[in-house]
Protein backbone atom coordinates (compact mmCIF):
# COMPACT_ATOMS: atom_id res chain seq x y z
CA UNK A 1 0.00 0.00 0.00
CA UNK A 2 1.27 3.41 -0.75
CA UNK A 3 -0.29 6.43 0.53
CA UNK A 4 0.24 10.10 -0.60
CA UNK A 5 -1.67 12.87 0.82
CA UNK A 6 -4.02 10.93 2.98
CA UNK A 7 -4.85 9.15 -1.01
CA UNK A 8 -4.39 5.49 -0.47
CA UNK A 9 -2.85 4.24 -3.14
CA UNK A 10 -3.06 0.46 -4.05
CA UNK A 11 -2.43 0.59 -7.57
CA UNK A 12 -1.24 3.30 -9.44
CA UNK A 13 -2.52 4.06 -13.08
CA UNK A 14 0.95 4.32 -15.61
CA UNK A 15 -0.88 4.34 -18.85
CA UNK A 16 -2.85 3.15 -21.68
CA UNK A 17 -1.59 0.00 -22.69
CA UNK A 18 -2.15 1.06 -26.43
CA UNK A 19 0.24 3.80 -25.95
CA UNK A 20 2.79 1.42 -25.62
CA UNK A 21 3.57 -0.47 -28.61
CA UNK A 22 5.23 -3.83 -28.36
CA UNK A 23 9.08 -3.57 -28.30
CA UNK A 24 8.90 -0.17 -26.31
CA UNK A 25 9.77 1.95 -23.51
CA UNK A 26 8.97 4.82 -21.54
CA UNK A 27 9.13 7.13 -18.49
CA UNK A 28 6.60 7.61 -15.64
CA UNK A 29 6.85 9.49 -12.60
CA UNK A 30 5.32 8.93 -9.55
CA UNK A 31 5.46 10.88 -6.50
CA UNK A 32 8.71 11.76 -7.81
CA UNK A 33 9.62 7.95 -8.24
CA UNK A 34 10.96 7.68 -11.79
CA UNK A 35 10.05 4.39 -13.07
CA UNK A 36 10.72 3.13 -16.90
CA UNK A 37 7.40 0.76 -18.08
CA UNK A 38 8.47 -1.45 -21.19
CA UNK A 39 6.48 -3.89 -23.18
CA UNK A 40 8.33 -7.23 -24.45
CA UNK A 41 8.17 -8.77 -27.73
CA UNK A 42 5.83 -10.87 -26.36
CA UNK A 43 3.55 -8.52 -25.07
CA UNK A 44 3.95 -8.45 -21.22
CA UNK A 45 4.23 -5.22 -19.37
CA UNK A 46 6.90 -4.56 -16.53
CA UNK A 47 7.46 -1.66 -14.50
CA UNK A 48 11.37 -1.14 -12.91
CA UNK A 49 12.88 1.96 -11.47
CA UNK A 50 14.47 4.01 -14.04
CA UNK A 51 17.77 3.50 -13.43
CA UNK A 52 20.39 0.82 -14.88
CA UNK A 53 22.23 -0.68 -11.84
CA UNK A 54 25.25 -0.38 -13.67
CA UNK A 55 25.53 3.76 -13.84
CA UNK A 56 22.51 4.61 -12.96
CA UNK A 57 21.39 5.75 -16.48
CA UNK A 58 17.01 6.05 -17.33
CA UNK A 59 16.67 2.71 -18.43
CA UNK A 60 13.63 4.77 -20.66
CA UNK A 61 15.94 5.43 -22.50
CA UNK A 62 17.24 2.12 -23.52
CA UNK A 63 15.61 -0.26 -26.12
CA UNK A 64 13.88 -3.39 -26.36
CA UNK A 65 14.88 -6.76 -27.92
CA UNK A 66 12.54 -9.90 -27.79
CA UNK A 67 12.55 -10.43 -24.10
CA UNK A 68 15.02 -8.44 -22.69
CA UNK A 69 15.52 -4.32 -21.60
CA UNK A 70 19.39 -3.08 -22.75
CA UNK A 71 20.53 0.00 -21.50
CA UNK A 72 21.26 2.72 -23.90
CA UNK A 73 24.46 3.45 -22.18
CA UNK A 74 26.56 0.37 -22.13
CA UNK A 75 24.36 -2.01 -23.39
CA UNK A 76 23.66 -4.29 -20.44
CA UNK A 77 20.70 -6.73 -20.84
CA UNK A 78 17.91 -7.59 -18.11
CA UNK A 79 15.89 -9.93 -18.46
CA UNK A 80 11.84 -10.68 -17.69
CA UNK A 81 12.96 -10.92 -13.79
CA UNK A 82 14.86 -7.51 -13.71
CA UNK A 83 18.31 -9.80 -13.71
CA UNK A 84 21.09 -9.06 -16.01
CA UNK A 85 22.11 -11.57 -18.01
CA UNK A 86 24.74 -10.30 -20.77
CA UNK A 87 27.10 -7.45 -20.58
CA UNK A 88 28.43 -6.68 -24.08
CA UNK A 89 32.01 -5.66 -22.77
CA UNK A 90 32.06 -9.41 -21.52
CA UNK A 91 30.42 -11.68 -23.46
CA UNK A 92 31.88 -15.04 -21.49
CA UNK A 93 30.77 -13.34 -18.51
CA UNK A 94 27.49 -14.68 -16.74
CA UNK A 95 26.83 -11.96 -14.15
CA UNK A 96 26.54 -11.97 -10.84
CA UNK A 97 22.63 -12.08 -9.47
CA UNK A 98 23.32 -9.07 -7.72
CA UNK A 99 23.05 -6.76 -10.82
CA UNK A 100 19.54 -7.00 -11.02
CA UNK A 101 17.01 -3.76 -11.71
CA UNK A 102 14.47 -2.63 -9.27
CA UNK A 103 10.91 -4.37 -10.31
CA UNK A 104 7.71 -3.64 -9.18
CA UNK A 105 4.15 -5.65 -10.04
CA UNK A 106 2.59 -4.39 -13.58
CA UNK A 107 -1.06 -5.41 -14.81
CA UNK A 108 -3.32 -4.77 -17.27
CA UNK A 109 -7.17 -4.60 -16.98
CA UNK A 110 -9.38 -3.58 -19.73
CA UNK A 111 -6.30 -1.47 -21.84
CA UNK A 112 -5.05 0.29 -18.39
CA UNK A 113 -1.95 -0.51 -17.01
CA UNK A 114 -1.79 -0.65 -13.18
CA UNK A 115 1.83 -0.54 -10.92
CA UNK A 116 1.62 -1.34 -7.23
CA UNK A 117 4.68 0.07 -5.63
CA UNK A 118 4.23 -1.66 -2.30
CA UNK A 119 2.99 -4.63 -1.37
CA UNK A 120 0.23 -5.83 -3.28
CA UNK A 121 -3.38 -5.07 -1.62
CA UNK A 122 -6.60 -5.57 -3.20
CA UNK A 123 -8.04 -5.74 -6.63
CA UNK A 124 -6.71 -4.09 -9.69
CA UNK A 125 -9.17 -1.28 -9.84
CA UNK A 126 -11.77 -1.95 -12.68
CA UNK A 127 -12.90 0.93 -15.29
CA UNK A 128 -15.64 -1.30 -16.27
CA UNK A 129 -16.52 -1.69 -20.57
CA UNK A 130 -15.20 1.87 -20.91
CA UNK A 131 -12.33 2.39 -23.73
CA UNK A 132 -9.17 4.05 -23.04
CA UNK A 133 -9.32 7.37 -24.50
CA UNK A 134 -5.79 8.85 -23.69
CA UNK A 135 -3.68 9.95 -20.93
CA UNK A 136 -2.89 13.98 -20.59
CA UNK A 137 -0.66 16.02 -18.21
CA UNK A 138 -2.61 18.51 -15.59
CA UNK A 139 -0.43 20.50 -13.56
CA UNK A 140 -2.50 20.16 -10.34
CA UNK A 141 -2.11 17.86 -7.46
CA UNK A 142 -3.78 14.67 -6.85
CA UNK A 143 -5.72 16.11 -3.92
CA UNK A 144 -6.66 19.54 -5.89
CA UNK A 145 -8.22 17.25 -8.36
CA UNK A 146 -9.55 15.10 -5.93
CA UNK A 147 -11.31 18.16 -3.97
CA UNK A 148 -12.44 19.64 -7.63
CA UNK A 149 -14.72 16.66 -8.46
CA UNK A 150 -15.55 16.43 -4.59
CA UNK A 151 -14.70 13.13 -4.96
CA UNK A 152 -13.94 11.02 -2.58
CA UNK A 153 -10.01 9.91 -1.81
CA UNK A 154 -9.60 7.64 -4.48
CA UNK A 155 -7.07 8.10 -7.32
CA UNK A 156 -10.21 6.68 -9.38
CA UNK A 157 -12.62 9.44 -10.39
CA UNK A 158 -15.70 8.43 -11.85
CA UNK A 159 -17.62 11.37 -13.36
CA UNK A 160 -21.26 10.51 -14.56
CA UNK A 161 -22.37 13.62 -16.20
CA UNK A 162 -21.90 14.88 -19.37
CA UNK A 163 -20.01 12.20 -20.32
CA UNK A 164 -19.12 8.67 -18.65
CA UNK A 165 -15.57 8.88 -18.09
CA UNK A 166 -13.43 7.20 -15.59
CA UNK A 167 -10.22 9.12 -14.90
CA UNK A 168 -7.05 7.26 -12.99
CA UNK A 169 -5.06 9.88 -11.47
CA UNK A 170 -1.40 8.90 -11.71
CA UNK A 171 0.21 11.63 -8.89
CA UNK A 172 3.60 12.36 -11.04
CA UNK A 173 5.09 15.03 -8.45
CA UNK A 174 2.92 17.18 -5.88
CA UNK A 175 1.53 19.42 -8.30
CA UNK A 176 1.26 17.74 -11.22
CA UNK A 177 -0.46 14.72 -12.18
CA UNK A 178 -0.58 12.55 -15.43
CA UNK A 179 -4.41 12.11 -15.86
CA UNK A 180 -5.57 8.37 -17.76
CA UNK A 181 -8.92 8.82 -18.97
CA UNK A 182 -11.52 6.43 -20.32
CA UNK A 183 -14.71 6.73 -21.34
CA UNK A 184 -17.91 5.03 -21.72
CA UNK A 185 -18.26 2.88 -25.24
CA UNK A 186 -20.65 4.66 -27.94
CA UNK A 187 -19.26 8.15 -27.06
CA UNK A 188 -17.18 9.98 -29.92
CA UNK A 189 -13.65 9.69 -28.70
CA UNK A 190 -12.74 13.88 -30.37
CA UNK A 191 -15.61 15.03 -28.43
CA UNK A 192 -14.46 13.52 -25.13
CA UNK A 193 -10.57 14.51 -25.59
CA UNK A 194 -11.76 17.61 -26.21
CA UNK A 195 -14.23 17.64 -23.27
CA UNK A 196 -10.83 16.63 -20.77
CA UNK A 197 -8.96 19.23 -22.59
CA UNK A 198 -11.68 21.78 -21.00
CA UNK A 199 -11.53 19.85 -17.76
CA UNK A 200 -7.83 20.81 -17.65
CA UNK A 201 -8.27 24.55 -18.07
CA UNK A 202 -10.70 24.56 -15.70
CA UNK A 203 -8.72 22.77 -13.09
CA UNK A 204 -5.61 24.43 -13.33
CA UNK A 205 -7.15 28.02 -13.55
CA UNK A 206 -9.44 26.91 -10.48
CA UNK B 1 22.47 21.90 -54.15
CA UNK B 2 24.44 23.41 -51.36
CA UNK B 3 23.36 24.05 -48.26
CA UNK B 4 25.13 26.22 -45.32
CA UNK B 5 25.11 23.95 -42.48
CA UNK B 6 25.82 24.43 -38.71
CA UNK B 7 25.49 20.47 -37.11
CA UNK B 8 23.46 21.62 -33.85
CA UNK B 9 21.23 23.81 -35.70
CA UNK B 10 17.52 22.65 -35.71
CA UNK B 11 16.48 23.99 -38.79
CA UNK B 12 19.83 22.68 -40.69
CA UNK B 13 18.81 19.41 -39.78
CA UNK B 14 15.02 19.53 -41.08
CA UNK B 15 17.09 20.36 -44.75
CA UNK B 16 19.19 17.32 -44.11
CA UNK B 17 16.63 15.11 -42.87
CA UNK B 18 14.45 16.00 -46.00
CA UNK B 19 16.86 15.31 -48.49
CA UNK B 20 17.90 12.28 -47.13
CA UNK B 21 14.37 11.16 -46.80
CA UNK B 22 13.88 11.55 -50.36
CA UNK B 23 16.93 10.28 -51.49
CA UNK B 24 18.60 13.63 -52.42
CA UNK B 25 22.19 14.63 -52.27
CA UNK B 26 23.00 18.01 -50.61
CA UNK B 27 26.78 19.33 -51.12
CA UNK B 28 27.58 20.26 -47.02
CA UNK B 29 29.07 23.87 -46.53
CA UNK B 30 29.88 23.94 -42.55
CA UNK B 31 29.31 27.06 -41.26
CA UNK B 32 31.08 28.06 -37.55
CA UNK B 33 28.15 29.49 -35.93
CA UNK B 34 29.01 28.98 -32.68
CA UNK B 35 31.60 30.20 -31.25
CA UNK B 36 32.68 31.70 -34.44
CA UNK B 37 29.75 33.42 -35.65
CA UNK B 38 30.78 33.26 -39.05
CA UNK B 39 26.97 33.14 -40.40
CA UNK B 40 27.45 36.92 -39.63
CA UNK B 41 30.89 37.23 -41.74
CA UNK B 42 31.09 39.43 -44.66
CA UNK B 43 31.28 36.71 -47.21
CA UNK B 44 27.87 34.87 -45.56
CA UNK B 45 25.93 38.57 -44.99
CA UNK B 46 26.31 38.78 -49.01
CA UNK B 47 24.79 35.43 -49.75
CA UNK B 48 21.77 35.84 -46.71
CA UNK B 49 21.72 39.74 -45.44
CA UNK B 50 20.04 38.26 -42.83
CA UNK B 51 22.28 36.41 -41.35
CA UNK B 52 20.82 32.86 -40.61
CA UNK B 53 21.06 29.88 -41.50
CA UNK B 54 20.19 27.32 -43.05
CA UNK B 55 20.79 28.88 -46.77
CA UNK B 56 20.34 26.51 -49.28
CA UNK B 57 21.23 26.98 -52.85
CA UNK B 58 20.38 25.55 -55.73
CA UNK B 59 22.65 26.66 -58.76
CA UNK B 60 21.31 30.80 -58.74
CA UNK B 61 18.64 30.20 -56.26
CA UNK B 62 19.30 31.09 -53.14
CA UNK B 63 16.86 30.18 -50.15
CA UNK B 64 16.73 31.32 -46.56
CA UNK B 65 13.40 29.88 -45.07
CA UNK B 66 13.15 26.63 -44.29
CA UNK B 67 9.62 26.22 -45.39
CA UNK B 68 10.84 27.11 -48.75
CA UNK B 69 12.95 24.65 -48.73
CA UNK B 70 11.06 22.22 -47.96
CA UNK B 71 8.52 22.88 -50.65
CA UNK B 72 11.49 23.40 -52.68
CA UNK B 73 13.24 20.11 -52.15
CA UNK B 74 10.12 18.05 -52.86
CA UNK B 75 8.59 20.30 -55.43
CA UNK B 76 8.49 17.15 -57.71
CA UNK B 77 7.54 14.78 -54.59
CA UNK B 78 3.79 15.16 -54.24
CA UNK B 79 3.85 11.97 -51.58
CA UNK B 80 5.66 14.48 -49.30
CA UNK B 81 2.90 17.03 -49.71
CA UNK B 82 -0.20 18.04 -48.20
CA UNK B 83 -2.29 20.15 -46.15
CA UNK B 84 0.96 21.55 -44.77
CA UNK B 85 0.50 25.71 -44.58
CA UNK B 86 -0.42 25.33 -41.08
CA UNK B 87 2.27 23.25 -39.99
CA UNK B 88 5.31 25.17 -41.33
CA UNK B 89 3.64 28.20 -39.41
CA UNK B 90 3.28 25.92 -36.48
CA UNK B 91 7.20 24.23 -36.81
CA UNK B 92 8.04 28.41 -36.64
CA UNK B 93 6.71 29.25 -33.49
CA UNK B 94 8.23 25.79 -32.04
CA UNK B 95 11.58 27.40 -33.39
CA UNK B 96 10.68 30.17 -31.87
CA UNK B 97 9.36 29.06 -28.19
CA UNK B 98 11.37 25.42 -27.43
CA UNK B 99 14.33 26.36 -30.47
CA UNK B 100 14.91 29.42 -27.98
CA UNK B 101 14.64 27.89 -24.74
CA UNK B 102 17.64 24.88 -26.49
CA UNK B 103 19.60 27.70 -27.31
CA UNK B 104 19.37 29.45 -24.00
CA UNK B 105 20.46 25.91 -22.52
CA UNK B 106 23.09 24.43 -24.99
CA UNK B 107 24.51 27.79 -26.55
CA UNK B 108 24.05 30.23 -23.96
CA UNK B 109 21.99 32.63 -25.62
CA UNK B 110 19.99 35.33 -23.94
CA UNK B 111 16.36 34.53 -24.07
CA UNK B 112 13.50 35.19 -21.30
CA UNK B 113 13.64 31.21 -20.34
CA UNK B 114 10.34 30.76 -18.34
CA UNK B 115 8.50 32.36 -21.30
CA UNK B 116 9.69 30.21 -24.25
CA UNK B 117 9.40 27.12 -22.03
CA UNK B 118 5.85 28.14 -20.97
CA UNK B 119 4.89 28.88 -24.86
CA UNK B 120 6.46 25.49 -25.58
CA UNK B 121 4.85 23.21 -23.08
CA UNK B 122 1.26 25.27 -24.49
CA UNK B 123 2.53 24.51 -28.20
CA UNK B 124 3.36 20.39 -27.26
CA UNK B 125 0.27 20.04 -26.26
CA UNK B 126 -1.65 21.33 -29.29
CA UNK B 127 0.35 19.11 -31.11
CA UNK B 128 0.06 16.27 -28.47
CA UNK B 129 -4.06 16.65 -28.98
CA UNK B 130 -4.09 17.27 -33.05
CA UNK B 131 -1.58 13.86 -32.97
CA UNK B 132 -4.26 11.95 -30.36
CA UNK B 133 -7.11 12.89 -32.62
CA UNK B 134 -5.63 11.51 -35.96
CA UNK B 135 -4.47 8.11 -34.06
CA UNK B 136 -7.90 8.09 -33.52
CA UNK B 137 -8.82 8.32 -37.38
CA UNK B 138 -6.01 5.71 -37.57
CA UNK B 139 -3.07 8.15 -39.00
CA UNK B 140 -0.06 8.64 -36.97
CA UNK B 141 1.52 11.91 -39.20
CA UNK B 142 0.07 15.51 -39.05
CA UNK B 143 -2.12 15.39 -42.38
CA UNK B 144 -2.21 11.61 -42.95
CA UNK B 145 -1.07 8.20 -42.99
CA UNK B 146 2.43 9.15 -44.59
CA UNK B 147 4.33 11.81 -43.53
CA UNK B 148 4.92 15.44 -45.51
CA UNK B 149 6.93 18.41 -44.98
CA UNK B 150 4.76 19.00 -41.85
CA UNK B 151 6.18 16.06 -39.88
CA UNK B 152 9.51 17.29 -41.43
CA UNK B 153 9.35 20.87 -40.32
CA UNK B 154 7.95 20.31 -36.92
CA UNK B 155 10.24 17.05 -35.78
CA UNK B 156 13.29 19.00 -35.04
CA UNK B 157 12.55 21.12 -32.22
CA UNK B 158 9.90 18.86 -30.39
CA UNK B 159 12.10 16.12 -30.18
CA UNK B 160 15.44 18.32 -28.97
CA UNK B 161 12.74 19.90 -26.80
CA UNK B 162 14.38 17.89 -23.86
CA UNK B 163 17.91 19.98 -24.79
CA UNK B 164 16.19 23.33 -23.68
CA UNK B 165 14.85 21.78 -20.39
CA UNK B 166 11.24 20.83 -21.59
CA UNK B 167 10.11 17.09 -20.81
CA UNK B 168 8.47 14.98 -23.25
CA UNK B 169 7.15 12.86 -20.67
CA UNK B 170 3.68 13.21 -20.97
CA UNK B 171 3.20 13.12 -24.38
CA UNK B 172 2.39 9.53 -25.73
CA UNK B 173 1.17 10.85 -29.02
CA UNK B 174 4.06 12.88 -29.67
CA UNK B 175 6.23 10.52 -28.84
CA UNK B 176 4.86 7.65 -30.91
CA UNK B 177 4.36 9.97 -33.96
CA UNK B 178 8.57 10.48 -33.33
CA UNK B 179 8.70 6.98 -33.11
CA UNK B 180 6.90 6.25 -36.80
CA UNK B 181 9.50 9.25 -38.52
CA UNK B 182 12.54 7.48 -36.39
CA UNK B 183 11.82 4.47 -38.64
CA UNK B 184 11.39 5.77 -41.87
CA UNK B 185 13.72 4.67 -44.46
CA UNK B 186 16.96 6.71 -44.74
CA UNK B 187 16.34 8.36 -41.44
CA UNK B 188 19.09 10.16 -40.58
CA UNK B 189 20.53 11.55 -37.30
CA UNK B 190 21.87 14.35 -35.53
CA UNK B 191 22.95 14.99 -31.91
CA UNK B 192 20.53 14.86 -29.61
CA UNK B 193 18.21 12.81 -32.02
CA UNK B 194 19.58 8.76 -32.51
CA UNK B 195 18.23 6.21 -34.42
CA UNK B 196 15.91 3.59 -33.14
CA UNK B 197 19.02 0.89 -31.54
CA UNK B 198 16.09 -2.17 -31.63
CA UNK B 199 15.87 -1.76 -35.46
CA UNK B 200 19.65 -2.71 -35.61
CA UNK B 201 20.49 -6.58 -35.97
CA UNK B 202 20.84 -8.31 -32.49
CA UNK B 203 24.61 -9.39 -31.41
Amino acid sequence: MTRLWGIVLNWIAVGLAEDIPVGTVVPRRVDGLDLAIWRSGLGRFHAWDDRCPHRGMRLSHGFVRGEVLACVYHGWQYNLDGACDYIPAHPDLTPPKTICANTYVCETRNQALWVALGTVNGDVPDIGDRIPIRSLDISCGAPAIARYFDHPQDPLIVLRGKYDLAIALQPSTSRSCFAHVFAGAGQDKKIVSRYVEKLRDELEAA
Amino acid sequence: MILYDYVLSASCYKIRLMAALSGQKLELQAVNFHPAREHKSPEMLKLNPGGTLPILRDEDLIMTDSSDMLRHLTRNLPEWQGDDDGWLDFARTLNETLGMARLHDVLGFEVDIDAARKRGVHLLRLLEAHLTEQRFDGMIFLTGDTPTIADIACFPNTALAPDGGVSLDVYPSIRLWMRALRSLPGFIEMPGIHRLHELEAAE
